[in-house]
């Protein structure tokens, strides 16, 4: 293993660097999976582009809506204390990924960036309707996070580009989110499946409003289950309901048979966390009434 | 116990606790030679395939490399335990993915790296047998063809690809069967589970003028690899030197040569010595993991719940290679026989050879396989028979003067005392206490083994005391054990003893640190030398003393007399004016445990030495969606004879438990057309510290009659009983039987589905 290592100190550095090694470069966060990648031999970079002396990229901003820069790293998340009621899936995402080790440098751009579809905070923010910010030679643009992500590993980042924020907006009332993650130990452990679920209750809270469903480890990509969000919106949210929007959402998905789980066992899964996050909402909901 | 004592029997702190804690201790794997190179083994990548042609000549040409050997640069030379199957390297067929085509010595790991990947091999694959099920199909393609041409010990039973197969036969079977009322057949199988050590396998080569090899290397058996190496190098063994600075852990996966030979030969080769130590991936597709098994089980029980026969067999996945399996086959039958009176018996072992990694020793070799599958049914067959799975335990348990299943006679037998104090510890009447919740119950019995052990004890002109032992130090605190002995039988302070251990040269011989031996047997050893240290330190404190030597006694770091008194060092330092020091050569060896030989064939391992009783009980809840489990509790009462110093005891027991509920829960070395899908520790799933529960520890003595105060081995047996504890809670919370290891969330939620495994 042998590149040149390079620490720009500005955005402007690390994006004219960026444009400068394209393919050949790489930008170093956390490294928790760009070095073990690159220890397996998987990506050999010759050119490392490490963030670690570029200012400003580590802040949550909160106002009318929350912008995470792309440095924030998952330990900053879980203690956020704007997470700590209504987005409390970021944290609850956050918080079982690796250990805190892994947490205390681990980022969440990073972790977008990977594309792993077993991504424990992706679906959360896929189910916060986020969008991430992209800055490149050709300037800034920003995109859906759910038309970021286009595959194992993949996403819509152009060689050089560099990731440097994600948004979303604040919840509107009588929301809330949930997130729970199946894995055969409870620490640092790779999801089998991970749920991630927002629901905003109408003014009667009596039905759904909106509901967004994001699924982990069950496609090539942190996906939507779009079926079910359907079944949910504008219904009342009986137990029957809810399991609907299971077995819904277990259809959906395209889950593979490997070594840490079988497709099956995957979709049942699914149709057992997702009701059961949208019952968590539920409560969460009418806790904070 | 009632014996009055000092030192032995109390937490005292481990003398190795403050280079441990502080990171100052030296591992093999820190240490370090100037001018050292690296070595690294390419490993075959086809499960069975003739070996056509290997091209080292690129690797040569490469910047730092050194040299590349294979099997055309050693002696043709076949080493191995009872049976000698094993080659340093594949000459012209590989038998395994994993398996030593070549080595290569480089100035850094990365060059030895780039050389890897630079050697050319061609191979020819062939047909491989990626089971148990298909290595004994009529016609199975043989693993190794020229079996009946390798050396064995005698006793072993051999046949194509079953390289043992042990046996036990008491009564009679029809009769036992026919005096039953209802006879159970249930199937079982286990997977195949590396010891998880902290340090991988690691050593340093380094060859003298003299043509003699030091190796430094976390073994837990130098003499073992000293005698190994003697033969692969074709050297007398004094020529070879086997240094352990220091262990990260071993479990019986550091018990036969891993990497030692490799540095050997390739230091020997480059004039340089070398350092080979294992990746996470080599440990996990070429160690001495823990075998897969099949069991199958035939037990007869009265309506009242008395057991009146029991057929079993159980078929071990030993690998390309027979490493431990044909005495862990041997052992299987004792553990398959479980700790109960049954008249009528037919048991065997079966180790049986296949295109994986060579299987090994792993905490109580056999013992949760065997244990798993027999505490599973006991539980299966209360059910069925509408008893309490304790009560039914009750009925049959061996007790004081029972015979076990070879003959041999029981003493010092705790175990109705730690099924009492399991079950009342964990609330066993309450079984169910809410829905998806529930406790199981699982006991076992295992062995001290023997071999000899001899310590010198030099006593130094300060009164302090060296202790100069054959035995590693395997992270157990054993040698502490040892020392407290000492110091106790001495009239000295645990810190007043240094401990030197583990060097070939320069130490005793020790039969290793193995089988839950270290404490007992060194202990003894220990009081042995300090018989002969009486006599000497008697014979000039009487005639300084002006005193009969009959009248003195060891007391506080002195002999003493009728108000007189003369310190050791002081006697010390007169031994050294005249008489060359003090210093004495304890022995010992563990005496054999009779038994009938009538009943058993083929058998290497007939009798449990100075055997330990225990029992183990579990609390968890399983979601009844998802299938995941959840420890709240678990409690193990272990019949320790004679606690040495019961916080280490605790340690082996909350240790052993944690590696046992891996077993149980999560851990599988997951092989798919011969080769393994999950080598690495992402995949590989040891349980966190999140995924364990508190462990209490309950220490019953009821002492041996051998051990050092009637201590009993203890550092396995907390291995053998968490699967079937936890199999039996699964079943009590959900009422689904899981019958195969380990017991995944997958495995319970299909289960509760009412779907087969996927």
């Amino acid at each position: 293993m042998s590149f040149e290592y390079h620490e720009p100190t500005s955005i402007a550095d690390a994006v004219a660097l960026g444009a400068r090694f394209g393919e050949a470069g790489r930008f170093l966060a956390g490294g928790t999976d760009l070095i073990i990648q690159m220890r397996r031999g998987r990506v050999a970079p010759r050119h490392v582009l490490s963030l670690h002396r570029v200012t400003g990229l580590d802040r949550i901003e909160v106002d009318g809506a929350v912008r995470l820069g792309a440095l924030v790293t998952h330990r900053a998340i879980e203690q956020c204390p704007h997470f700590q009621g209504p987005l409390g899936a970021l944290v609850e995402g956050a918080e079982v990924i690796g250990g805190h080790q892994i947490r205390n440098v681990a980022t969440v751009g990073g972790n977008i960036v990977n594309a792993s579809p077993a991504a424990d905070v992706v679906p959360v923010l896929l189910a916060l309707n986020a969008t991430v910010t992209c800055l490149g030679p050709d300037g800034e643009r920003t995109l859906p996070l759910g038309g970021f992500l286009s595959g194992p590993g993949q996403t819509a980042r152009r060689p050089g580009e560099l990731l440097t924020s994600i948004r979303f907006d604040r919840l509107p009332p009588r929301s809330a989110t949930a997130f729970l993650k199946a894995g055969r130990r409870k620490a640092m452990e790779i999801a089998v499946v991970c749920v991630a679920v927002r629901l905003t209750l109408d003014a009667a809270r009596e039905r759904c409003q909106e509901a967004r469903i994001a699924l982990g480890a069950v496609a090539p990509t942190t996906m939507r289950a779009g079926a079910a969000e359907r079944a949910l919106e504008g219904q009342p949210l009986t137990d029957e309901i809810l399991r609907r929007a299971g077995r819904l959402a277990a259809g959906e998905c395209a889950p593979i048979d490997d070594v840490r789980a079988s497709a099956r066992y995957r979709r049942l899964l699914v149709e057992t966390l997702v009701p059961r996050a949208l019952r968590r909402c539920l409560d969460r909901i009418g806790r904070a009434a | 116990m009632s014996i009055e004592t000092r030192v032995v029997g109390k937490s005292l702190p481990r003398l190795d606790a403050a280079g441990k804690v502080t990171g100052t201790a030296v591992y093999a794997a820190d240490f370090a030679l100037p001018g050292m190179l690296h070595g690294k083994i390419l490993r075959s990548r086809e499960p069975h395939a003739r070996l056509v042609r290997i091209d080292a000549g690129r690797a040569l040409a490469l910047p730092g490399v050194r040299a590349v050997i294979t099997a055309t640069d050693v002696l043709d030379v076949r080493y191995g335990g009872g049976l000698k199957d094993e080659t340093v390297f594949a000459r012209d067929r590989v038998r395994y993915v994993g398996q030593p085509v070549a080595a290569v010595a480089a100035t850094t790991r990365e060059a030895a790296e780039a050389a890897l990947a630079a050697i050319d091999v061609v191979y020819e694959p062939l047909p491989a047998v990626l089971d148990l099920e298909a290595a004994l199909a009529p016609g199975a393609p043989l693993i190794h063809e020229a079996w009946q041409t390798y050396t064995a010990i005698p006793i072993l039973h051999r046949e194509g690809n079953v390289c043992q197969r042990a046996r036990i036969v008491v009564g009679d079977m029809e009769r036992g069967f026919a005096e039953a009322d209802r006879v159970f057949e249930h199937e079982f199988r286990t997977a195949m589970v590396h010891q998880g050590y902290t340090e991988p396998r690691a050593a340093v080569a380094a060859w003298d003028s003299a043509g003699q090899v030091t190796v430094w290397s976390n073994t837990q058996l130098p003499f073992e690899i000293q005698n190994t190496l003697a033969e692969i190098l074709a050297l007398p063994p004094s020529k070879i030197r086997v240094i352990v600075p220091g262990i990260g852990g071993g479990f019986g996966g550091k018990l036969r040569v891993g990497v030692e030979h490799f540095a050997a030969l390739l230091a020997r080769r480059t004039g340089r010595p070398v350092k080979v130590v294992t990746t996470s991936e080599e440990e996990l597709t070429a160690a001495y993991p823990r075998q897969g098994t099949r069991v199958e089980l035939k037990t007869g029980v009265t309506r009242d719940g008395r057991i009146t026969a029991k057929e079993g067999r159980i078929w071990f996945d030993t690998g390309a290679f027979a490493g431990s399996g044909p005495g862990v086959a041997s052992v299987a039958t004792l553990v398959l026989a479980g700790p109960y009176r049954i008249p009528n018996l037919l048991l065997e072992g079966y180790a049986v050879y296949t295109n994986k990694t060579n299987c090994g020793s792993f905490r109580a070799p056999s013992g949760p396989q065997s244990n798993f599958a027999v505490e599973s049914q006991m539980d299966m067959i209360a059910d069925a028979l509408g008893l309490d799975p304790l009560d039914f335990r009750l009925k049959n348990i061996v007790r004081e003067g029972d015979e076990g299943p070879t003959g041999q006679v029981l003493e010092a037998v705790g175990l109705e005392e730690c099924l009492r104090r399991a079950a009342d510890a964990i609330g066993w009447r309450d079984r169910r206490p809410a829905p998806g919740r529930g406790k199981g119950l699982a006991c076992g019995w295992w062995t001290t083994t023997g071999g000899s052990s001899g310590v010198y004890v030099k006593i130094n002109p300060d009164g302090s005391v060296a202790m100069n032992t054959g035995a590693a130090e395997i992270g157990t605190a054993a040698l502490t054990g040892a020392a407290q002995v000492l110091a106790e039988e001495l009239g000295v302070d645990l810190a007043d003893i240094s401990v030197v251990s583990a060097d070939t040269f320069a130490t005793p011989f020790d039969f290793g640190a193995q089988g839950s031996r270290t404490a007992f047997a060194v202990g003894n050893a220990c009081r042995a030398a300090v018989a002969d240290l009486r006599r000497q330190l008697f014979g000039l404190a009487a005639a300084q003393l002006g005193v009969d030597a009959e009248a003195l006694t060891l007391r506080d770091k002195a002999v003493v007399a009728d108000g007189k008194r003369i310190a050791l060092a002081e006697l010390a330092r007169l031994s050294q004016a005249s008489g060359g020091g003090l210093i004495a050569h304890g022995t010992f060896i563990a005496p054999p445990t009779p038994y009938d030989a009538k009943r058993v064939e083929a058998h290497v391992y007939p009798a449990f030495h100075s055997p330990s009783f225990h029992a183990h009980a579990v609390d968890l809840s399983v979601d009844r969606e998802t299938g995941e489990v959840t420890v709240h509790r678990y409690v193990v009462a272990q019949d320790v004879g004679f606690a040495m110093n019961p916080r280490y005891i605790e340690g082996q027991i909350e240790g052993g438990v944690a590696q046992g509920l891996g077993q149980a829960l999560s851990e599988e070395i997951v092989y798919e057309n011969g080769r393994v899908l999950n080598p690495n520790l992402t995949d590989y799933k040891m349980p966190t510290s999140l995924d364990l529960p508190r462990v209490e520890s309950i220490l019953v003595e009821h002492p041996s009659l051998v051990g050092p105060y009637g201590a009993k081995g203890v550092g396995e047996p907390p291995n053998i009983e968490p699967p079937a504890a936890v199999a039996n809670a699964v079943a009590a919370a959900t009422g689904v039987r899981i019958t195969t290891l380990p017991i995944t969330a997958e495995k319970i939620a299909l289960a509760l589905r009412g779907e087969g495994p996927a």
